[in-house]
């Protein structure tokens, strides 16, 4: 288990020099196409939007402190200003000093909450439908629906590799989860699907209700634990197994994980799968901060944790952190007639979509300035194509690509330049499309 | 002693009426997140309440409304390379976040660059990239990119070019100024009604000074017109060892003295002991021993030149008469002064700006802070050698940092102080460590960069009674209540320290 007092020393470390609100704060002759992306950018989703200090990350490590310091009394006030953030983690990757910002944010949320504090009105309706033992999911579906989806075989008992849907793949994306059996059978995997599944914890995490989330994870550790492989088509999900349980639990995993995608790329780079049908579409490509950022910052620290000179071992870490940020991007560049184009902000400096850290479902005017700003820059690159691969991107882009549409229609103006016309795909779906 | 009044909930209300109540809080986790310990000072109050004023003319109505209640006000923008310049002390009152005058103008003719408090370094970066990438905005060297370009010019701070130019206020060529009275002025030519700002003594006796070196004492910059200097992109770092003080300050201020030659070529001049490198990673991750440092072809102290050219021939001409003149030195003093095999990497990082090069002292032991002394160029390797031995009494490492103002006429010499900040009483150990090199450099006769409020300004002015008591005078016309930030001004003298008033009777 973390605590924000494990955290102390490292809050401690925050000088509020505010790189933290800047993508590449140490890159200031990055290589743009225009003025608008060139060099440093003001990237805080929460600071950009409301911006006084205390929802940019460099003001909430000093509340933190302040918190820890027991200037700071827990507060449904100072509740909504902790709250009001993706954690999409583009800060912990400018620190210099190394703070594990999401961290502390989020074990700052669940500090207020365990001090007595509500939660926000709408985490705790998701957090009161997942403690529920008929529900176990967000979204008010019934468990006994989990899997209604599937037409496969479940609960096979003798599969080594389970495939975790999440919630939602099984009750809002069920395409996603289709797609992702699909590619797996493809792929010749012999997975198997649990009607006892429950919420990953995610949200519930992320929002500071640690009590709940510790139901759900003891749940589901005990129901995978006799599994080899557990496979995921979500990023959130997939996040929580790998980097929170065995944070929140105190123990190691006790089967191995993997994002499917991940399958596919260690197929594409041993030379055992090749895609040979082309899409010929001009694409770019948002990296989910669950899959992509967080889990090459926690690649870093790794390392880092274990080295003895940090003066010698730091780029071995950084390089390390780098070869993760480039997987989603081979199996980009393996699919034949793509003409693919990154965005400026992107990998670690990526800018998130805006729906993270449970912003979609408490600060919904954020999530969805967060996603516009997004689309705007895909759309910058002149791709028609938004290709990731998180359920709650995806969720958060439609809904602004159909906000700008809806203004387009409202005011007769043409919207195409910031996103209007862009389409929203999930690579699991493109990738099921283009394997045979 | 000042009395001062709380910000009531009618003074919250008469500030929203300005502002608008959406850049109005009085909301108590929003206000702690401009509080800062470290790094550039120990002390901080909560503000009682922020305010995000949008322009110079509600920047004025603030002041109005602050000096009619007797509320203390702070000045606050992008902060320097850490924590704010100024952070709000004692009662608290009114913190005035200026982030969201922002605007820039610039004029390449003139070569004169007007910035609003909150343009911040990044930003500017970025826009001159593409749009005059032969100009080089007035940034700092070594501040991050949410520092703001009117901060650093009006705390006298380091430009890209201090090595050659000075420090960054002296590239300032006109303010406005608006005082609590609500009354606004421009200063240099700026202020003739529909005049640029292209002559710093501009219509009279020019005031800046007053203004600067401890912003929003004396009056608030809503705007600052500061010369920019071209951006020749032929650059590069060499660096020379040596195995001592003396021995790194002595061939630089041989360098500084080619004005007008070579020596307008090193825009800066910056150099620092083995500490310096070994205090930027965590105490428990990295090789204590200096032998490793050695090993990897470190010195133990060392000076690095950042040449500007605007050739290749003038770039190679500049790097040649520098090692000639680090090898005449070494004959001159019997001693070794190595060139330093930086590694292109190290070159390009130390080439970038704006850069994080000041933020990683953090991770040593969770704590530091910055300490900025001047001295005439030469005294400072005698200054830096009592430094280091005060910190290694102390029990801190004697991480040192040194830098040239204009052609080595002055030295900038900066401990960094890096310690534990959950040690208790650590606060009290490095007040008295400042309290004790700060007396004995001012005896000296060196003086502070970025005087503390609280340690140095006092024990300045103690030792400078007839030009404190013109301050004393200054500050009473321009803000007869004292309600700006007292700043490194002293100003209320009890609002600061419990040292007798020098001025006590008169």
């Amino acid at each position: 288990m973390t605590s924000l007092e494990e955290l102390r020393k490292i809050n401690a470390r925050c000088i509020h020099c505010r790189a933290c609100q800047y993508a590449y704060s140490n890159e200031p002759d990055r290589e743009g196409a225009d003025e608008e992306y060139t060099g440093m950018m003001l990237s805080c989703p929460g600071g950009n939007f409301y911006g006084w200090e205390g929802y940019f990350n460099s003001g909430r490590m000093w509340m933190a402190r302040a918190f820890l310091e027991g200037d700071l009394k827990p507060s449904q006030e100072m509740l909504e200003v902790i709250e009001a953030c993706t954690t999409c983690g583009l800060c912990a990757e400018q620190c210099t000093n190394y703070i594990d910002t999401v961290d502390i944010i989020e074990e700052l949320r669940a500090a207020i909450i365990e001090s007595g504090v509500e939660p926000l009105s709408r985490h705790k309706v998701i957090g009161d439908r997942v403690l529920d033992t008929e529900m176990r999911n967000p979204y008010h579906d019934p468990r006994s629906e989990r899997t209604a989806w599937y037409d496969g075989e479940l609960d096979n008992k003798d599969a080594k590799i389970a495939y975790y849907v999440g919630c939602t793949g099984a009750y809002r994306q069920q395409g996603v989860a289709r797609h992702t059996t699909s590619i797996l059978r493809k792929l010749d995997v012999d997975f198997t699907i649990l009607t006892d599944e429950v919420c990953c914890g995610s949200p519930i995490l992320r929002t500071g209700q640690k009590a709940i989330f510790n139901t759900v994870m003891n749940e589901n550790l005990e129901l995978f634990k006799d599994f080899d492989l557990l496979v995921f088509s979500c990023a959130g999900c997939f996040r929580t197994f790998k980097l929170d349980y065995p944070k929140q639990s105190g123990k190691p995993l006790p089967f191995k994980v993997a994002h499917t995608l991940d399958i596919v790329y260690d197929l594409i780079t041993e030379g055992k799968l090749k895609i040979e049908k082309p899409y010929n579409k001009k694409v770019t490509w948002h990296d989910p901060c669950h899959t992509i950022r967080h889990i090459g910052l926690s690649i870093e620290r790794k390392i880092l944790e274990e080295s003895k000179n940090w003066l010698l071992d730091s780029r071995k870490a950084t390089k390390a952190k780098e070869a993760w940020y480039e997987r989603p991007r081979e199996v980009i560049r393996a699919i034949p007639g793509m003409d693919f184009v990154e965005m400026y902000r992107i990998k670690g400096n990526s800018f998130c979509c805006g729906a993270g850290g449970g912003v979609k479902t408490q600060f919904r005017d954020m999530a969805n300035d967060t996603a516009r700003e997004r689309i705007k820059e895909a759309a910058s690159t002149g791709a028609e194509v938004l290709l990731t691969s998180c359920p709650f991107c995806i969720t958060n882009f439609n809904d602004a690509v159909k906000a700008l549409k809806k203004e387009e229609e409202e005011t007769g103006k043409d919207l195409s330049a910031v996103g209007s016309k862009i389409e929203v795909v999930e690579l699991l779906e493109l990738m099921d499309q283009l394997l045979d | 002693m000042v009395e001062y009044n709380k910000v009531t909930d009618e003074v919250v209300k008469k500030l929203a009426a300005i502002c608008g109540e959406k850049y109005v809080t009085d909301s108590e986790p929003l206000r702690y997140s401009y509080m800062a310990k470290g790094i550039m000072g120990l002390e901080a109050v909560l503000p009682e309440v922020v305010i995000r004023p949008a322009n110079t003319e509600e920047v004025r109505k603030i002041l109005m409304v602050a000096n009619d209640n007797l509320s203390p006000v702070t000045p606050a923008a992008g902060g320097l390379s850490g924590g704010f310049a100024l952070p709000a002390i004692e009662p608290g009152g009114i913190l005035m976040d200026m982030t969201r005058m922002n605007k820039m103008e610039v004029d390449t003719e003139n070569r004169v660059m007007i910035v609003e408090p909150g343009v911040r370094c990044g930003d500017a970066w970025r826009i001159f990239k593409k749009r005059w990438p032969d100009w080089a905005p007035p940034i700092p060297d070594g501040a991050p990119p949410g520092a703001t370009i009117l901060g650093d010019a009006i705390e006298r701070g380091f430009s890209l070019v201090t090595g050659r130019y000075g420090p960054q206020a002296d590239m300032i060529m006109g303010l406005e100024v608006v005082l609590p009275s609500g009354e606004m002025f421009k200063t240099g030519s700026w202020a003739l009604d529909g005049a640029k700002a292209f002559y710093r003594w501009g219509v009279g006796p020019n005031p800046d000074g007053l203004f600067l070196g401890s912003q929003g004492s004396m009056g608030i910059i809503t705007k600052a017109a500061v010369k920019i200097v071209p951006h020749p992109h032929f650059k590069t770092i060499v660096a020379y060892g040596g195995d001592s003080w003396e021995h790194i300050v002595e061939p630089a201020w041989e360098i500084g003295k080619y004005e007008m030659g070579i020596s307008d070529n090193t825009v800066m001049v910056q150099g620092g002991n083995w500490p310096l490198v070994m205090t930027r990673w965590p105490k428990s991750n990295v090789p204590l021993d200096y032998k490793f440092y050695e090993k990897i072809g470190i010195d133990e102290y060392w000076m690095n030149s950042e040449v500007w050219a605007h050739s290749q021939e003038e770039l190679d001409f500049t790097l040649k008469r520098i090692d000639e003149i680090y090898k005449d030195y070494e004959v001159k003093q019997k001693t070794t002064c190595k060139q330093q095999q930086l590694h292109p990497k190290q070159i390009a990082s130390r080439l970038k700006k704006p850069n994080l090069i000041a933020v990683p002292y953090g991770l040593y032991e969770a704590g530091f802070l910055f300490i900025t002394f001047y001295c005439p160029w030469l005294e400072s390797a005698r200054m830096m050698e009592e430094y280091c031995a005060a910190m290694e009494n102390y029990g801190f490492p004697p991480t040192m940092w040194v830098a040239s103002i204009d052609h080595a006429r002055q030295a900038i010499v900066m401990p960094i102080l890096c310690f534990d900040s959950s040690e208790p009483d650590i606060y009290e150990k490095i007040r008295e460590f400042n309290l004790e090199t700060t007396k004995s450099f001012l005896d000296k006769g060196w003086v502070n960069y970025r005087p503390d409020p609280f340690v140095h300004a006092p024990e300045t002015f103690i030792r400078a009674k007839e030009y404190y008591r013109m301050l004393v005078k200054f500050r009473k016309v321009l803000d007869p209540n004292f309600i700006l930030h007292p700043g490194r001004l002293a100003i209320p003298w009890g609002s600061v320290t419990d040292l007798p008033n020098p001025l006590e009777g008169e």
